[in-house]
């Protein structure tokens, strides 16, 4: 298989194990980096050594943390009464953009997957539960993905955490805002339509 | 739904080829064996479902010493004309065209052009195992509705899941593996209920068709069933907990809809195993002219039927009794033999050498 000089095809392998790089990928972007200047290369690597240095995952909630906790956990103006629940640190800025959410944060690593080998106990749920007994938390928010590990990991959540008495809550799902009707797939339409709600006048 | 015109470059044995069918009768596509009617039928049905209905790799597609085969057709939905075409290079991804633009998606261009095809392969439907009849039933409960693709998919991911999950069980279950399997049963549940029921339903609207079909095709006296039969009984939340202990120990899940059964009945008897060969020809043939039906008098625009080499399954009589038969809509036919006497087909084209010609 291999075709390149030992350190060249080394380099290949390891771009290749990236998410989102196939082979071909690699080879371009370790042709690229052979023919970069040296300083290019090193201020890759030195970053890379660094964000693995210095940013580790927050003690409390499991985002990723420069230090002990994360930017969130350690902002006093946020609400520890509600915690929302999402798959990866990456889902948080998706959150925050809203601006509609002022809580706490607790990042699972992941979701229920046996086909990937990820179960219950490969993900951050011991830690949310711990959190929950020891924390005031009154509102879990379940804000896993909308597919079925998502859906399951989220069932799987509100099965632990009921007993705990405290209000849990799942995201809706529905149509994407400004949108036309036309352009909605029918599942997620369907979705919408199941999950009506009555009208406020 | 109406296939208007197609177009072929470089696909199988045509290098240029082009078929205007009859709007909404019976063509019939004549020629001797090897010379390329089958082809023309997998062009149309490409296009209605990305693959081919033959099982056939992209190698044995594009015509050889070709870099690519291009399928293009032009079809009428609810009055409105279509453009469909695909591109199947030899190496790399399909690229597909709707009305001359380029989709991002091959699933954007299902549902533009719908088939339902014969093959003489569908004698397996009677004869073989249980997986093509479900998958019979599971092609008409998609065409019948769009929305149930995206369930079934879903069902599917379930199952691979818990089995995933089982094999991880290694014949022990703890509590934690216990608390998981409780997410997936409850899963299995919700969507294998209502794929079940979905299943169940159509084979009751199927019942009848499958059968008036198969008396007008067959002089067999027998009356024709069709029965759903679940692996499981009352509820199937129940049954999956009672079979939890030998579901983690076979390391499968050994009740759900993966495992029902579409019962044929013959008289009273299995047909896969009572039947004459003749028999069984004639019920494959019924089951899916019975889907076809169906999904037309459903969505209210019959697919366009493809019907491959089936006078060579039927005896004269039968076959005129077919041609007879045949639904409203627009049909292909394929024949290697004369056409059986009766009712003229509104087209008849023959190929041979690479060409289509009226014949």
């Amino acid at each position: 298989m291999s075709i390149y000089a030992g350190p060249v095809q080394d380099l290949i392998d390891e771009l290749g194990r990236l998410p989102g790089v196939g082979p071909k990928s690699a080879q371009r972007i370790a042709f690229y980096l052979l023919k970069a200047s040296k300083e290019d290369a090193l201020r890759l690597s030195r970053s890379i050594v660094e964000v693995k240095d210095r940013i580790s995952f927050c003690r409390r909630c499991f985002n990723v943390a420069e230090g002990e906790t994360c930017s969130m956990c350690s902002d006093g103006r946020r609400d520890p009464s509600i915690v929302c629940v999402v798959e990866e640190p990456r889902d948080i800025v998706a959150v925050e953009k809203t601006g509609e959410y002022s809580g706490l944060y607790h990042v699972l690593q992941g979701a229920i997957s046996p086909i990937e080998g990820i179960g219950p106990e490969q993900l951050r749920i011991r830690e949310l539960l711990a959190r929950i007994e020891t924390e005031s938390v009154t509102e879990v928010i379940l804000c896993t993905n909308p597919n079925l590990e998502g859906e399951a990991t989220a069932m799987y959540l509100a099965r632990m955490l009921t007993p705990l008495g405290v209000k849990v809550t799942r995201i809706a799902s529905g149509l994407p805002v400004g949108g036309d009707l036309e352009y909605a797939d029918e599942l997620t339409l369907g979705r919408a339509l199941e999950g009506r709600r009555q009208v406020d006048v | 739904m109406r296939l208007d015109h197609l177009w072929l470059t470089d696909f199988r044995n045509y290098t240029m080829a082009e078929l205007a069918p009859d709007p909404d009768g019976l063509t019939v596509i004549r020629g001797t064996n090897g010379q390329g009617k089958t082809n023309l039928l997998e062009a149309v049905s490409y296009l209605a479902t990305l693959e081919s209905f033959r099982g056939a790799p992209r190698e044995a597609l594009v015509r050889r010493g070709s870099e690519r085969a291009v399928v293009r057709a032009e079809a009428s939905r609810d009055g409105r004309s279509l453009l469909l075409e695909a591109e199947l290079p030899l190496n790399g991804r399909d690229r597909y065209l709707l009305n001359r633009q380029p989709l991002r998606r091959g699933r954007d261009l299902l549902g533009a052009l719908r088939v339902s095809i014969f093959a003489p392969e569908d004698l397996h439907l009677v004869q073989a195992g249980p997986a093509g009849r479900r998958d019979l039933l599971d092609g008409a409960l998609v065409a019948l509705h769009p929305r149930n693709d995206a369930l079934r998919s879903d069902l599917e991911r379930v199952l691979r899941q818990r089995g995933a999950l089982l094999r991880q069980c290694d014949g022990r279950l703890d509590t934690d593996a216990e608390s998981t399997l409780d997410v997936w049963d409850s899963k299995l549940d919700e969507l294998g209920s209502r794929w079940a029921d979905l299943r169940e339903e159509v084979t009751g609207s199927l019942g009848p068709l499958v059968s008036d079909y198969f008396a007008e095709l067959t002089s067999a006296p027998a009356h024709l069933s069709l029965t759903y039969r679940r692996s499981w009984e009352g509820r199937l939340a129940d049954a999956l907990l009672a079979s939890r202990r030998e579901d983690v120990r076979r390391g499968v899940t050994t009740i759900g809809p993966h495992r029902d059964e579409l019962d044929i009945q013959l008289a009273e008897m299995p047909a896969r195993t009572h039947a004459s060969q003749g028999e069984q020809r004639g019920v494959a043939l019924a089951l899916r002219l019975g889907v076809h039906s169906l999904v037309g008098t459903v969505v209210g625009s019959a697919p366009v039927l493809l019907l491959d080499d089936v006078f060579s399954e039927l005896d004269p009589a039968r076959s005129a009794a077919l041609i007879r038969l045949l639904p409203p809509g627009q049909s292909l036919l394929t024949t290697a033999g004369p056409l059986p006497d009766g009712p003229v087909p509104a087209l008849v084209v023959s190929v041979g050498a690479g060409e289509v010609r009226a014949a």
